[in-house]
């Protein structure tokens, strides 16, 4: 004999129903629940039914939807691969927000729905009990069915003699039904070996289908886009060239031409960097690289270079090239200064400057005044 | 009208003070200020009551039950179309001052020059005055006959008012559009937004919904009203978080486009909006108008407690103000202008339009008796 799992009791109307709840309800025999043919409005409250937790579940979801959107488009956007694209910055939060927006939906839709199906109905829960009572038909029709479940027992005597004191017409008494266990290691390892094959073999079909048939090339290969690679000629292009010239005047970004103009002008130039160990690092840097093998490590000339290129390249620790204003070091980096060639190719505006910054420290370092030392 | 609607000498002291600010405004900080104010609050009264015959409307054209009860309420709000037309009227003062369309040297730029016929005063003023006549002929079907019917009793009028509706539709999509295009639009008239009428739709309603809560509540706490329950109130509420994210939806939707095209045409726009003291307008709005009331209504109990819905109500009132505020001042360009005549403006109208309203408020049965779908409404459960 199995345990009974719901006593129904079968009303009339569902006003007899609404007035024999709060009696049932007084023994405290187990849940109360409500079969009737449609709504009655007021039966959440006469069931004292708690609040479902799914709105706070959606809320919470789409909010970490709209977040791990705003993270995976800024990690992608702005720290891993940042690329400007329509002359946006990479970090703009405006071009997010459709996408955030979407999550945000996908999120909450998938917690509600399965938040509903799954956690809260406990699907998937293929018989109800209650559908294969005898009352079942009735109860889609015009009856309304008051039922007093296992919470996880039910002393089913009680529970019908509650029924009856509270009115109802029927009793029916309902056994728990056999369950089958649904989700055994078994059936998931079938499961997803045959998913596995149906992948597998699907997958070679696709790829001897398109091999045996090639009438209509589902995809075209990266490499066999219609387009030029470097240095390639172009027939299509009066001048022959398949790689186009930028046009006059172009200007590369963070590559200002240098705005030198004579001698005398650039001697007016003040140095517009200030003197930070950063400046001095890249200066360092700039000299060790483009003007030490002449001009050696300190300046004084005596570079590795010396003997080889037979010239006799500055001693930048000269009164006379002490006396240089910035901006002349300057115009002489740009524009090169008797047998020493123009540097303006190799060293932009801001290393330049820092050239002449570091080479005013190699001045003062082998020039020390008193309060240097102290 | 039922005799003996107590006076209120706070409010009339309170428009007879912003009358005073008002006409002194003109005279004291120049006519163009004085216009874009007055222009504000013409658009701010104009969409509340439109909205709020809407809100009428789409009950008849849906056959809705669960609002009848509450009928009456958006009913008596949207008379204030009637003090809307000498309002709007004299608004047209404005054309020739503030819309570079409607000014003489319109016809030495190409643009404004081909649209002559369309941003000149006499057609600007023919539309406005078609669109005030088109809301007085639906005011006079819906809600006249709405307060007739509490006599008549004739089930004929829900007939007349469900063909008359989908009509209404039509008016309420071509007027809300020429108020948009022309009174906001037109201040900017090298600047165009299509959706710009659906975005003056959204405040607009959501401000007529709010009036709508203020008022329920105003009447439920002098005890009338009384059958109107939670859940006449909830649905209410529910509507006003609908439309918050609606509101803000289509703007952000009109931005995000602009903002990614980058047009020197369009972007401006929004450049000026974005830049100064008007940046911070920018943010509040989105916060005032979208984030607080969204979160504020976004449980189940905040939708139905009446306190919230009041006090959101207030808020949506003010940020739609803010709203109008926001895409009128701008056009100024002398920043964010907010000192005496912006206040005397705020106090005339809204003490003014409270006056109106309290009478109103008194105009016919609290519901309307006479419908037949009362019972049915006010049975309604969520």
């Amino acid at each position: 004999m199995s345990k009974a799992f719901a006593v129904l009791g079968l009303f009339d109307s569902a006003d007899a129903l609404m007035k024999a709840i709060p009696k049932v309800k007084a023994r405290k025999l187990g849940r109360l629940e409500t079969y009737t043919p449609y709504p009655i409005h007021g039966m959440d409250d006469a069931l004292e039914l708690r609040r479902s937790p799914l709105g706070g579940m959606v809320l919470v979801m789409g909010v970490i939807g709209a977040l791990t959107a705003l993270g995976f488009q800024y990690w992608i956007s702005a720290i891993d691969y940042p690329i400007v694209t329509g002359g946006k910055a990479p970090w703009s939060w405006e071009a997010f927000i459709p996408i955030m927006f979407e999550v945000t939906v996908l999120f909450a839709t998938f917690t509600a729905g399965l938040g509903m199906l799954l956690l809260l109905n406990k699907l998937p829960f293929f018989g109800h009990p209650v559908l294969s009572a005898k009352a079942m038909r009735a109860i889609t029709r015009d009856r309304f069915a008051l039922a007093v479940e296992a919470d996880p027992e039910l002393d089913a005597e009680a529970a019908k003699a509650a029924l009856k004191d509270a009115g109802a017409q029927d009793i029916e008494v309902l056994d728990t039904p056999e369950q089958t266990p649904f989700l055994t290691s078994d059936f998931i390892l079938r499961t997803l070996g045959g998913i596995f094959v149906a992948c597998l073999v699907s997958g070679f079909v696709m790829f001897w289908a398109i091999k045996l048939f090639p009438v209509l090339p589902p995809m075209s290969h990266m490499q066999d886009q219609p387009r030029l690679s470097a240095q390639q000629a172009s027939t299509f292009f009066k001048d022959g060239r398949g790689m186009r010239m930028p046009v006059t005047g172009t200007v590369a970004r963070g590559y200002l031409p240098s705005a030198t103009g004579t001698q005398e002008e650039a001697t007016a130039l003040p140095n517009p960097l200030p003197r930070t160990p950063e400046v001095f690092a890249q200066g360092k840097a700039a000299f060790t690289n483009r003007c030490a093998v002449c001009h050696g490590a300190i300046g004084n000339g005596m570079g590795s270079l010396t003997a080889a290129y037979g010239a006799k390249p500055a001693n930048l620790q000269a009164q006379q090239f002490r006396d240089y204003a910035d901006g002349k070091l300057y115009w002489v980096i740009v524009n090169g200064k008797n047998a020493m060639p123009g540097h303006a190719a190799d060293l932009d505006e801001n290393q330049r400057w820092a050239v002449v910054h570091y080479v005013r420290a190699l001045q003062r370092a082998q020039n020390a005044k008193d309060e240097d030392l102290r | 009208m039922k005799p003996g609607t107590p006076s209120s000498p706070l409010l009339l002291g309170f428009t007879t003070v912003g009358l005073l600010g008002v006409i002194t405004s003109y005279f004291v900080s120049g006519p163009e200020r004085f216009w874009a104010n007055w222009i504000l609050w013409f658009l701010f009264l104009f969409t509340l009551a439109l909205g709020c015959l809407f809100l009428v409307a789409i009950e008849h054209l849906v056959a809705a039950r669960w609002s009848v009860p509450i009928r009456r309420l958006p009913e008596r709000l949207s008379t204030l179309l009637l003090p809307v037309v000498p309002i709007g009227l004299i608004a047209l003062g404005a054309v020739p001052v503030l819309y570079p369309g409607a000014k003489p040297e319109a016809l030495h730029h190409k643009i404004l020059a081909g649209k002559a016929l369309w941003l000149g005063l006499p057609f600007f003023s023919a539309r406005t005055v078609l669109c005030l006549l088109l809301c007085l002929l639906a005011l006079a079907v819906l809600v006249k006959g709405s307060l007739k019917q509490d006599q008549t009793r004739d089930p004929q009028f829900n007939v007349r008012a469900r063909k008359f509706a989908p009509a209404f539709m039509a008016i309420f999509a071509v007027v809300i559009t020429v108020l948009a295009f022309d009174w906001i639009s037109g201040l900017t008239p090298e600047w165009y937004s299509d959706i710009f009428g659906v975005y003056l739709f959204a405040g607009g309603f959501l401000a007529a919904l709010a009036a709508t809560v203020l008022a329920l509540g105003s009447l439920q706490g002098q005890g009338r009203l009384q059958e109107v329950r939670r859940d006449h109130r909830f649905n209410l509420g529910a509507f006003l978080f609908a439309f918050t994210v609606f509101w803000s939806y289509i703007g952000f939707a009109q931005y995000m486009l602009m903002w990614y095209a980058n047009l020197p045409d369009e972007v401006v726009w929004y450049q000026v909006r974005l830049q100064g003291g008007w940046h911070a307008i920018t943010v509040a709005l989105a916060v005032l108008h979208f984030v607080v009331p969204f979160f504020a209504l976004v449980t189940r109990d905040a939708k139905g407690d009446p306190r919230r819905l009041q006090w959101v109500a207030i808020l949506m009132l003010g940020s739609h103000a803010l709203d109008l505020y926001w895409l009128v001042f701008p056009v100024l360009g002398k920043g964010v202008l907010f000192s005496w005549p912006e206040v005397s403006f705020g106090l005339f109208f809204v003490a003014g339009s409270l006056l109106w309203v309290r009478r109103a408020l008194t105009w016919g049965e609290d519901m309307p008796v006479g419908d037949p779908f009362l019972p049915k409404g006010l049975e309604f459960h969520l």
